[in-house]
Parts: structure tokens; sequence; C-alpha cells
């Protein structure tokens, strides 16, 4: 008997859906949030505006959401991108000494006016999101065209590329003043506008990998590239696009990190944010192998990441030891997804379909 | 000639990135040395080891690491951790030999659990290590939040201790100079050193590390089926990291003699490149040990050189190293793909003669762009003044901050009390503000004073305030040697019946964002002493 | 002695199956002490099954393994060779970036005051090579400087070495070879046979076969046909043991008739002229017919799997031409081939075939969305249907169209590639091997699909080791014999002249 075209949803298809594990942590860290601190959940409206917890979970988790959709896309071509910290400084900088570039006199020029900048908006984040596509093409060329181990190649941008940044604000940080522009980090929409932003990019991200070949390409060539060849797939250039494609939202994500603090922080912009979104697409279940994605399962992943930081931040967990608890948590996610997938095998391997 | 030349190279192809990295430090020491006759001091030289003891000591655990194809990202948090811990059970007056070695068990361990992680539970080193270094600097401000300082006379005696080089001594006393030194913590690192040199090369152990690295990950196959004790040797390379991680630690407490959770930062990047540096493939199975020391050797001479160029600041170096490994890591792959991947039986004979000339040619144009753009960059900014000395001779001495002045200012009534020392020129200046808009400096030679509105006042604190949270956690108290062209502060504010009062460098990472925002904003409101030159 | 004392190794009904295949059905294998045996058999015969089962690596459902009148069961490699049986694969399985001398010695190295000894370590291991090998060679240079063959030699040291190996297995050594390289092995293997070490060699070259070993084991499809002495049996018999049908069936049979029929006055789509890839395969003339199957018949190592690589432009070919058609191909490469209507179903299905985390509907769409490129995409309801379209025709056996393609059994997967090449249209179907490792009834149906095909107009080139098979889909047959065409038949021609063909002048 053959069944119909179309998929049906079964409880069997919930649990293997790649959206199940994240979902469940999620939930299980709102239940944890809900019944231990009290007014969490509480949403306010002031002006119009939607405030509380858990819409600061969304908004301090947008950067990390921005990076995970580029980073999923380049894991799930079985490489990583280790580099996309030092492109959110870049790109930052970048911004930063559009709209003020007293710094490159080495003076660090306090500018009172809201609406003063020496470069127009448009050109200061096209400028920007143009640097951190071009960083991601320089990993896109060392990876895909001169057969660089992944993790090595990205590492010298990440080596390097805090210097470049500050090669670019003559090494000072550079204040951000103008009121458009720290609309993008802490404008309110109702929603916070980063989470618009976060949106757009999502989309656009998932219109290009399943309205379009590239989703099945990328897949295709994470799971085995020599089958892909064979089927007249051109790995190398899908390889450059990930990687750009992974710089451009590294790069949005530098100016959201950077409207936030209304600074160019060269050194601290993104620190770490590399480690917090390969966890992300993990947690979302991609295999760092390559082959399958899911857009939604890795920002779902950020959001769990998020929200355990935002969680021990309301019990009074002091910022740092935070770190370690993340690590803790890290270590959990790996091994709780080897067992799992060894588990699956195991299940699967079992019945198969007869000749 | 030129035969025996291409001779020698063929047989030795091994030690082409040694030697190359060794010929591009000493080469640029000597270039340093030409143009600036501060580098001609010999000190100079011995400080290159006394900066990077703890460099060239985690960098020898590293190279064993990756050795066997891994790495391993935690040690700047076990280094930083290892400075908070010791600095504290010192303050609390344990014994100075008891701490050490309790350090270094702790780093042994914490060594072996990443490494039965990436054992036994098929880890992926980077995520393991990653993980490590996160759990280590959390555990630090567990520990301690604020920086501790270390004065404990055991560890001033090892750290301050000369040790004199027998034979430089009379030579240096014939000339009329000071007899050049170096530390005990270089000491030590050269011990370990020729320890790790010989483990490398005349132990089962050793000769195992380098079974299992390389050839893409097949050798560990070949390594298992073999017979050789795989797993064991990978424990115990990542335990002996760890025990270098720790001893590095100590060797860093005994140079900035404090201890805190955000010390080394990129530590690990420095190391990594530093053990590629002197030819160690990061796939791992080839490489020595002896060019790890000339690895560290590039990184501290590229840091001289900066320091002494002046113009150029601190984070070039970051630039340069970058460039560097890039270069490195491109010849190895390039020296590499002689046999690699998927190479059919027509590929195995394809002329090799063609293959190394077109490998060549651009190794050769990469070398050629790399060393144009450092030309166009550096050369202009080289001022090859004799007047320049040694960076120790030219650094003023920093001031300490005037805290007890600067709370009687504040019981006076003084809303913002600001401090500022260093820089280039090692200034002194504190200014007080008051609420009624005065504003007045002191750089212990010359008073200036300076009228601005009360309202210019009120609006400065609140944007202080509340703006910039000056009064919750999100500002704390950092410091760190300052850099010539950095200057250290001293802020204490006043406001609603809170006061606080906090320091920070310039151009270090440490300084939260808050804090370099309130020094913006303060800045425009002050007198100046002296117009720039 | 007796005859049972003289064996080294008894292996004993032997079985082995894997989710849809008999891999090995009631096989047995004797070894003698001294002895140079070879095992044959084309892919897919059960070769590396049996000395997988032999080493370790996999566990026998049924028969028993007997070394030196002891019942052994390896449980792994190193178990296996703690025995007394070492492998050498063509893969070989040391350490390139460590020195001759210690890729033989690790693990036992000689130590002086607690230190490795280099100068013993070095000496022991030259004297070894040159005692039991006759090799002479700087011991103390990096294995990886040295040619596969020496590679070969240090390996086979090591196994003599520090296991003191009873059995040596060595699987393909020679395919990296070359004429001198290969003489000095066998010099070695003499050698080794004299000390009365038993070797099994495994190899594909037919001249090697008689040149070196005693006696001769042929497996096919799981079974084993027989074990002779090499020097009773002819090349022809052997051929067509491992191929072909037995000789006593071969006797009744009438000749085989090609379909030439419905031939050959069509119009060429592809013509080959001079076409070749130098170490690969010598430069060759062919022409595809629209409507016509085209046999590759030979041996494996004969060249089959290069010819139809560079056909496709898996591979670029470095002499020679290729025209569609009247017009010269310039764009060689699996994406311009798909586009002008070449497809290849490769012989690897599982490295170069099927894409095991994707569908099945993703896997048959592939190459066609491929060659659409990136934005042209084809919708999921076009998807869908094109799936089932050919779901039905192939008969895949699938729950959906959304089964993970690596649930599916190899017959089923083969199917699905298939599907893939057929969706996309092509003139010119090039398959390898595509009914290896697949049930009966599947093979008769993939048989007939070709020939439909043909009917349809499409020119197919069929690749496979069974002869019959390869007799009764073609219209023509091209014989290749060591990486060169050597016959081309059409009409009426027999197996016997086939195989005589492919035997070569030493018949």
């Amino acid at each position: 008997m053959r069944k119909s075209m179309k998929p049906s949803i079964t409880w069997r298809k919930i649990t293997e859906s790649r959206l199940f594990f994240p979902i469940v942590a999620l939930s299980l860290i709102l239940i944890f949030d809900f019944i231990f601190i009290p007014g969490f959940f509480a949403i306010e409206n002031r002006e119009g505006n939607l405030h509380g917890s858990l819409v600061d979970i969304l908004r301090n988790g947008s950067t990390v959401m921005l990076l995970a959709i580029g980073m999923t896309l380049v894991i799930a071509t079985g490489g990583v991108d280790l580099s996309v910290g030092a492109t959110m400084a870049i790109a930052a900088s970048v911004a930063g000494i559009l709209m003020n570039p007293s710094a490159l006199k080495n003076e660090v020029f306090f500018v009172t006016d809201p609406n003063y900048t020496f470069q127009p908006l448009w050109l200061v984040i096209s400028s920007a999101l143009i640097v951190a596509i071009l960083c991601g093409l320089w990993n896109g060329v060392l990876v895909a065209y001169m057969r660089i181990q992944p993790m090595v190649a990205t590492l010298i941008l990440m080596i390097s590329g805090r210097g470049i940044a500050q090669l670019i604000t003559n090494g000072l940080r550079v204040q951000i003043t103008y009121r458009p522009y720290a609309f993008l980090g802490q404008g309110w929409m109702v929603l916070p506008f980063s989470l618009y932003l976060v949106a757009f990019v999502f989309a656009i991200t998932w219109f290009l990998t399943r309205k379009t070949a590239i989703g099945m390409f990328i897949e295709s060539v994470g799971t085995n590239f020599r089958s892909s060849y064979f089927s007249g797939i051109d790995e190398k250039k899908i390889k450059l696009l990930v990687y750009t494609f992974c710089g451009l939202c590294a790069g949005i994500a530098g100016l959201v990190a950077s409207s936030n603090i209304r600074t160019s922080d060269a050194n601290n912009i993104g620190l770490t944010t590399e480690l917090d979104a390969i966890l992300a697409v993990v947690i979302g279940g991609t295999a760092m192998a390559g082959g399958r994605f899911s857009l939604l399962a890795s920002m779902v992943g950020a959001l769990v990441m998020q929200a355990i930081t935002q969680s021990m931040y309301a019990i009074g967990v002091p910022a740092f030891a935070l770190q370690a608890i993340k690590a803790v948590v890290v270590i959990f996610v790996i091994l709780l997804y080897s067992e799992q997938v060894r588990g699956f095998i195991r299940r699967l391997s079992a019945p198969k379909t007869e000749v | 000639m030129k035969k025996t030349l291409s001779n020698f190279f063929s047989r030795n192809r091994k030690f082409i990135p040694l030697l190359s990295t060794a010929f591009l430090a000493l080469a640029a020491y000597g270039i340093g040395a030409y143009f600036f006759a501060g580098m001609r001091n010999p000190q100079v030289f011995f400080n290159l080891f006394r900066n990077s003891s703890y460099l060239l000591i985690s960098a020898i655990g590293m190279t064993f690491v990756i050795l066997t194809g891994g790495i391993d990202l935690s040690v700047s948090g076990v280094v930083a951790l290892t400075t908070v811990a010791s600095a504290v059970l010192l303050r609390e007056g344990w014994n100075a030999w008891g701490v050490i070695l309790l350090m270094l068990a702790m780093g042994m361990t914490l060594g072996a659990i990443m490494g039965s992680f990436i054992t036994y539970l098929k880890v992926q080193p980077f995520i393991a290590t990653l993980a490590g270094m996160w759990f280590a600097r959390g555990m630090c401000f567990f520990i301690s939040d604020d920086a501790v300082t270390i004065d404990n006379r055991i560890f001033q005696i090892i750290g301050k201790t000369k040790v004199l080089i027998p034979g430089l001594t009379e030579l240096a006393a014939k000339q009329g100079s000071q007899a050049p030194y170096i530390t005990i913590p270089v000491v030590v690192a050269f011990i370990l050193l020729i320890v790790a040199i010989y483990i490398a090369t005349y132990t089962r152990f050793g000769r195992t590390v380098y079974a299992i690295g390389g050839n893409e990950g097949r050798n560990e196959q070949s390594a298992r089926l073999m017979g050789l004790p795989v797993d064991r040797t990978k424990m115990l390379v990542y335990t002996f990291n760890g025990f270098c991680s720790a001893l590095a630690g100590l060797s860093f407490s005994l140079f900035v003699y404090s201890g805190h959770g955000l010390y080394a930062p990129g530590f690990e990047l420095d190391v990594i490149a530093s053990v590629v540096m002197g030819g160690t493939m990061l796939t791992g199975g080839s490489g020595y040990v002896f060019g790890t020391l000339f690895g560290v050797l590039v990184l501290a001479v590229t840091q001289v050189l900066i320091q002494f160029i002046g113009s150029l600041s601190s984070w070039w170096t970051k630039i340069v190293i970058g460039v560097l490994t890039l270069v490195f890591i491109g010849v190895q792959t390039i020296l590499a793909n002689r046999k690699g991947g998927r190479q059919t039986v027509q590929a195995a004979r394809e002329s090799t003669g063609a293959r190394r000339k077109r490998q060549g040619l651009v190794f050769g144009l990469g070398t050629v762009v790399v060393l144009a753009v450092a030309a166009i960059v550096i050369v202009p900014r080289l001022r090859p003044a004799s007047t320049v000395e040694t960076p120790e001779n030219t650094q003023c001495a920093v001031k300490p901050f005037r805290e007890d002045e600067a709370a009687s200012l504040v019981k006076e009534g003084a809303v913002i009390v600001y401090h500022r020392t260093a820089g280039p020129l090692c200034v002194d200046e504190l200014f007080a503000i008051y609420p009624d808009g005065r504003v007045l400096g002191d750089d212990g030679v010359n008073k200036v004073e300076k009228q601005v509105a009360p309202a210019e006042v009120e609006q400065l604190l609140t944007a202080i305030s509340v703006d910039h949270k000056w009064f919750t956690a999100e500002i704390y108290s950092t410091y760190l040697n300052p850099c010539r062209q950095c200057f250290a502060h001293y802020i204490d504010i006043s406001y609603n019946g809170q006061q606080k009062a906090a320091t920070g460098v310039d151009g270090t990472t440490a300084m939260p964002p808050g804090y370099a925002f309130a020094l913006a904003e303060i800045r425009p409101l002050l007198p100046e002493f002296n117009p720039e030159p | 002695m007796s005859e049972s004392d003289q064996n080294i190794l008894m292996m004993e009904g032997i079985s082995k199956a894997f989710p849809g295949v008999q891999a090995l059905d009631n096989v047995s294998l004797t070894l003698k002490k001294g002895e140079i045996h070879c095992l044959v058999g084309e892919n897919g015969a059960g070769k590396s099954t049996l000395m997988k089962v032999l080493t370790g690596v996999d566990r026998p459902d049924s028969g028993r393994v007997i070394l030196d009148g002891k019942e052994i069961q390896a449980k792994s490699p190193q178990h296996a060779q703690s025995l007394g049986i070492s492998t050498v694969y063509q893969e070989i399985n040391l350490c390139p970036n460590l020195t001759v001398a210690e890729n033989i010695l690790i693990g036992h190295e000689p130590h002086k005051m607690g230190r490795i000894d280099w100068t013993k370590m070095n000496a022991l291991a030259s004297d070894t090579l040159q005692r039991l090998l006759g090799v002479d060679i700087e011991v103390d240079k990096p294995l990886g400087s040295y040619t596969v063959a020496i590679q070969q030699m240090v390996a086979i040291a090591r196994a003599l070495y520090i296991a003191s190996a009873k059995i040596l297995i060595l699987d393909e050594p020679t395919s990296s070879l070359d004429v001198h390289e290969t003489a000095q092995l066998f010099r070695v293997m003499s050698k080794l046979k004299n000390e009365g070490v038993g070797i099994i060699f495994i190899t594909h070259f037919m001249g090697q076969v008689y040149e070196i070993s005693d006696r001769i084991t042929v497996l096919r499809n799981g079974k084993w046909v027989g074990t002779y002495e090499t020097a009773s049996i002819s090349r022809v018999e052997l051929i067509s043991k491992m191929i072909g049908r037995s000789l006593a069936e071969f006797d009744e049979m009438s000749k085989i008739k090609l379909e030439s029929s419905k031939l050959i006055t069509k119009a060429a789509i592809l013509q080959a002229r001079e076409f070749g890839l130098t170490g690969s395969i010598q430069p060759f003339d062919l022409d595809l017919h629209e409507g016509e199957v085209v046999g590759l018949a030979g041996l494996l190592g004969s060249g089959r799997t290069e010819t139809a690589s560079i056909l496709f432009g898996a591979e670029k070919a470095d002499t020679g031409s290729i025209s569609m058609r009247g017009k010269l191909v310039q764009d060689y490469s699996p994406l311009g081939s798909i586009k002008r209507g070449v497809a290849l179903c490769p012989e690897d299905r599982k490295a170069a075939g099927i894409v095991d985390d994707l569908t099945v509907r993703e896997n048959i769409v592939l190459a066609m969305q491929a060659s659409k490129g990136w934005f042209n995409y084809l919708n999921l309801q076009e998807q869908y249907e094109i799936a089932e379209k050919y779901i039905k025709l192939l008969n895949i056996s699938t729950p959906s169209a959304d089964q993970s393609v690596k649930n599916l059994s190899g017959g089923n997967q083969q199917k699905v590639i298939l599907a893939r090449w057929l969706a996309t249209n092509p003139q010119v179907l090039i398959l390898d091997e595509p009914t290896r490792g697949i049930d009966v009834g599947t093979k008769a149906e993939i048989q007939k699909l070709v020939l439909s095909l043909a009917e349809e107009g499409k020119a197919c080139v069929f690749i496979s080791s069974e002869l019959e098979e390869v007799l009764r889909t073609s219209h023509r047959i091209v014989v290749l014999r060591e990486r060169e065409k050597v016959a081309e038949f059409s009409g009426e021609v027999d197996e016997n002249t086939i195989i005589h063909a492919i035997a070569g002048s030493e018949a």
C-alpha cells in the first residue's frame, strides 16, 4: 500500500524532528523559571512596547541568533567558522569610524549631538556589511579553493581580526551616539527592533535555502561530497557561498552588538560569541560532520543558551560563574547528542526494509 | 654549489620550516639592532626570554598536543586560574611551595579530565578544551572578583632573582656595563625544553605521540593496528599540557605579581601560533619541539620591534602574528599536498617536477606579497634615531594613584575625582569637579582651574551614574601595567549618597566599556595642563 | 607428514550474511605451509569478507577457522596479529611520518639506559630488511619518502619481526607497483615461502597469478567455485570459472546471439577519438549510437571504470577528444556532461552514489536539480511527482518518498541512483556495475530496463563483471585488457571468443 505523497505527522516524526530536543530544553528552562523566579514571565507594556524578562531573552539573544544562522550553514557543509567574533568587531569598527572619524586623529571626541554622523547611515551600514562579506569571502577562498582545514583557516582571521579592527579605529574605542544607528540594538517597535532584524535575516535565509536548490546542495555536500560531485554539484562554490554568508551574518551581528553598547570596542565585541554560536547550532541538532540542518532549531538553540544566561542572572548567579555553567552545558549537550545519535543508529539498523 | 645546496635541502626537508622561523627571528632581531641602538644592548636580547618564559612553557606542552593532531584551547583559562588561585592562597597564608605543587596538580587534573573526554568519550578536542577554558575562567571568578596582588616573599625571590650568565658577567664588567641576567622562570623554561626534547626523541611515549598524529587522521588508526597504546598516550599528552599550562600560569604570576580571571586573554592563540611557526603542523605528526623555541622567539621579537618602533600600537602584534601564521600554514599545506587526498594512480605519477614548480611559484609569490606589504607599512614609520634607548630606560616611572588625596577631596565635596597617570610622558594629573561647576587640576607642579555650568556637571553625573551604570557591578576595577601609549585612570564618583571608585588602564581588554564611556564623558570638561607638542 | 599437517590454515564452511545479501555461503579455504595461494574473484565475490573473517574484523555466522591445528576465532586485527596472521593492505597501515626503522620496531624499540637506542634500532631494522626480505634501504629516512613498493616491504618486515607471522595476507599489493617493483615483491614472497610462511595473495592481475602462485581458489557471488593447482588450469578456464558459465554448462549451451536485429544504422550520439588518460586508460576510439547497448567486458583492473569516468568527465582525459552529435565537447565535468545529456551511474554506490542522509525524493532529483542550477528550483510538488514516477517505474520498495535512503536495501539504493540518472533524461547512460551486490530478481529488472532504454533511442554503456549479463544485455561488446581496448565484437559472438579476448594471447 503506497502512502500519500505528503508526509503524515506521527508521534515518531515529532520525536525524531530536529526541533524536538531544543524545544524540550527551552521548555524545561522556562518551567524552571516559572517556578523559581517570580515575575519572570511578567510582560509590561510601556508606551506601546513590550518589556520583560522574556523579551530580554529575545533581545539579548539576537546577536547569537544572527550568528547561528550563518554558522548553521557553514557547519552543515562540514566546516566551522571560528572568526565570526573577529568579523563582528571589524564590522563594528568600520561603522564606528565612519560615524565618528575623530579617532583617527588620536582624540576621543565626544559627540553630544545624537543626530550627528560623519557619513550617512546607509553608507555606514553598507560599508560595514561589505567589509564583513570580504572577511567571509577570505575564509571561503581559504577553505574551498586552497583546501585548508576550516578550523585552521578561520583561526587566522580569528587571531588577526581583532588587530585589524583596532587598526581601523586606531586603537581607540569609538563611541556611537548617532540615534538612528543606536536604534538597531536598542530600538523598540512593540518588540525589540533587533528581533525584526533577526526575523528578516532568518526569512531570507530560509527562502534561499528551502525555496532554491541551495539548501539541498548544502546538505548534499556536507553529507557526501563525492556523490555530490558525481551528481554535478560544485562543492567549491557552495562552500564559498556559505562562508561568505556567515561573514555577512557576523557583520549584521556586529552592528547590533555595537549599537547595544554604543561603542565600537574592537577588543570586547563578539568575544567568545563564536563559541556560543557553535553551541547553538549543536544544540539545534546539526551534526558537526555536516549534513542536514535546521535553521529554526539553531535559533531555538541560541534561545536556550540565552535563557540559561538570563535565568542565572535573575537568580543572582554572578556574571562570570556563568562561563563555568556554560561549560557544563556544552559537555552535557555534546554527550547527549552523541548518545542519542548512537541510540538512533542502533534502533534504525534493526528493522531494515526488506528487499 | 647549487647541487649541494639543493641536496642539503631535499635531505633535510623536514627542517625547512624550523630553519626559516629561526632565520626570521634572528634576522628580524638583527634588522632591529641595526636601526635601534637600544636593541644592541644584550639585556634586551635576554629580556626576550624573560618576557616570554610563560609562553615558551605553555607552547612546549601544546606542541605535544598538536603533534597528536589535537588542540587545546583551555590554556589561557588555566593560566588565569593559576594566577588567581595562587594569589588567593598566598594571601591566606599558605606556604609558597605548597601552593606551587597544588597548582601543578590542579593543572594536571584539569588536563586529565579534558583528555578523558577527548579520548574515551570521543568529544572533538576543540570543543572539549573550549569548555575547559570557560570552566577555568568561570572558576576564577568564584574565587575572586577583583585582582589580587601577590607579595609573598618566596615568590618575590623566585621572580626577581637575577641569574647571571657565566662568561658574560666578566665581559660586562670589563666593558663597565651591567651584567646581563635572566630570571629563574627562564631557567625553568629551558630545563622543561630540554626534558621535552628528550621525551620526544628518546622515549617510546614520545614516538607514539608522533605516530598518532598526521596523515589526515589515518595515522591514529594505523597506530592502533600496530598495537600502540593510543588512548593512554593521548590522556598523558593532555595531562602534560595541563601541567605546562599551570606552570606557565605560575611563571606569569611571577611576572605580574597578581592574579585575575581576565589575564592572558587570547593567550591560546599566541601559543598555537608559536607552535605552528616552530614547524609543527596543525594536522600533527611532524614537527620538532626545538622549533617551538624559535616560534616563541618570533613572537617575542615582533613585540620588541613594535615597542621600539613606537608609533605602532601594540595591537599590530596581533596582525603581524596572524599574517605570519597564515604564511606558515600556507607553506605547510603546500608541502603536505605532495601526497594527499584521493589521488589516482595517474596523479601519483604526475611529474613531481611540474607540481613543485607550481607550488614554488605560489609560495614565492605569497612571500613577495607579504614582504611588500610589511615594507610599505613599516619602513616609513621607522625612525632610526639612535637616541632611542631600551624601553626600560625610557619607560618613565608610573606614579601611583593618589587615593588618600582623592578621598579627602571627596570629603570636601567633590563629586567627581579623576586621576590620570602613565602615558608616554608619565603624567600625574589629579582633577576634582564640584557641583557648583568648579574644575580644579593639579599635576604636582602646576595647578589649573576651569569653570563650567553646574547643569553640565549634573548632566555628567546623571550620564555616568544612570546611562553607564557606574554604581552597578558592570563597573569594576581592573589594572594592568600600562603600555607606553596607555594611561592609567582612577575615578571616584559621589552621587545621591553613593560613592564608588574604580581604576582602569587604556588599551586593555579588561576595561569595562561603561568605564571607557564614563572617561570619555569626563574628559571634555577638564582643563589642560600643557598644550600638546 | 600427513596432508592435514601440511596445512597451516583451514577455513571450513564459512558463511556470513549482511542485511539483504549473503556475502559468504559455505566457503572453504586451505593454506599449506610455505605455499603461495591466490584468492581470485570479481567484485562482490566475497574475497574481502573472507579475509575480514580471518583477521577478526567480522564474526562468521557459521563455520570454523583452524590455524596450525588449533581452532581459533580472531576478535580483532590486533588479536589476529598476535595469533600469527598478518595482513598488508593496499593502503599501507603504517605511519608515513615516522622513519622506516621506527615503523618496523615501534612498540618494541631497543632501549639503553632508559632511552631509545637509535643506533641499535636502525641496525636491527636494516638487518631485518636485508635478511628476511633482501631489501637494502636507508632506515632512518621517513617512510613517506619511499615508494609504495618499499612501504609494503616495510609493512611485511614489521609483520615478520614483531608478529612472527605464520600467515601473511597480501591484499592487492601490486596495484600501485611497476614491473620492477612487482618483481622485487615476488622475490621477497619466494624467500618467505621457502621459510615456511603461508601467503594468501589477492590480486586481479592474471599474469601475476600464474607467475607466482602455487594454487588458486576462485570465489564467485559468495560461493566457493573451486581450488586448483596453478599449473593445471589454463587461463581461459580460470576466467570462465570467474565470470562465465561453468565449463560443463558451457559445452551444452548454444552460442548466444546478440540482439543484432535493431542495430547500428542509427546515428552516432557520441564519438570518442584517441581518447585516453595517461596512467589510467590508453587512448581509444568509441562510437555510441542511438538505440544501442555497448557492453564493456574485462577483468577487474582492466580499465572499465576509468573509461566510464573519462567519458563522463569525472576525470579529465589528457589525450584525444569527444564529440556529441558532431559538436566537439569543451566542458569536461560532471555538470557539463549532465547538461549535454550524458549520465554515469558510478560503481561504488556508497561512496559516489547515494547521499545517505537525504531522502529518496532528494536523491532522485539531485542531478537534475544540479543541471538546473541554484535558483531554478523544482518546487516540492514537482519533486514528489518525479520521485513517485520513478518509484513506480523501477519498482523501488520504500514506504514513502521521504524515507531516508540509507534505510533501503542495496538493491533499492541502486534503483534510486538509476532513477536519479534517468530523471536527467540523458541521451547516453553509462552504467558501471549496476547489478553488483543485488538480488537476482532486481538484476533481471535492471537488465530489462537497460534494453528498454535502448529501445527508446538512448545509447547505453553497460559494465559488468558477469559476462553472461553483458552478453544478454548488449548489442556490441568492447573488451578491455590491462587498461587498453583490445577488441570489439558485434553480431554473432559467443562467450568463448570473448573470454579468449579477455585472457589475451597466452590463453
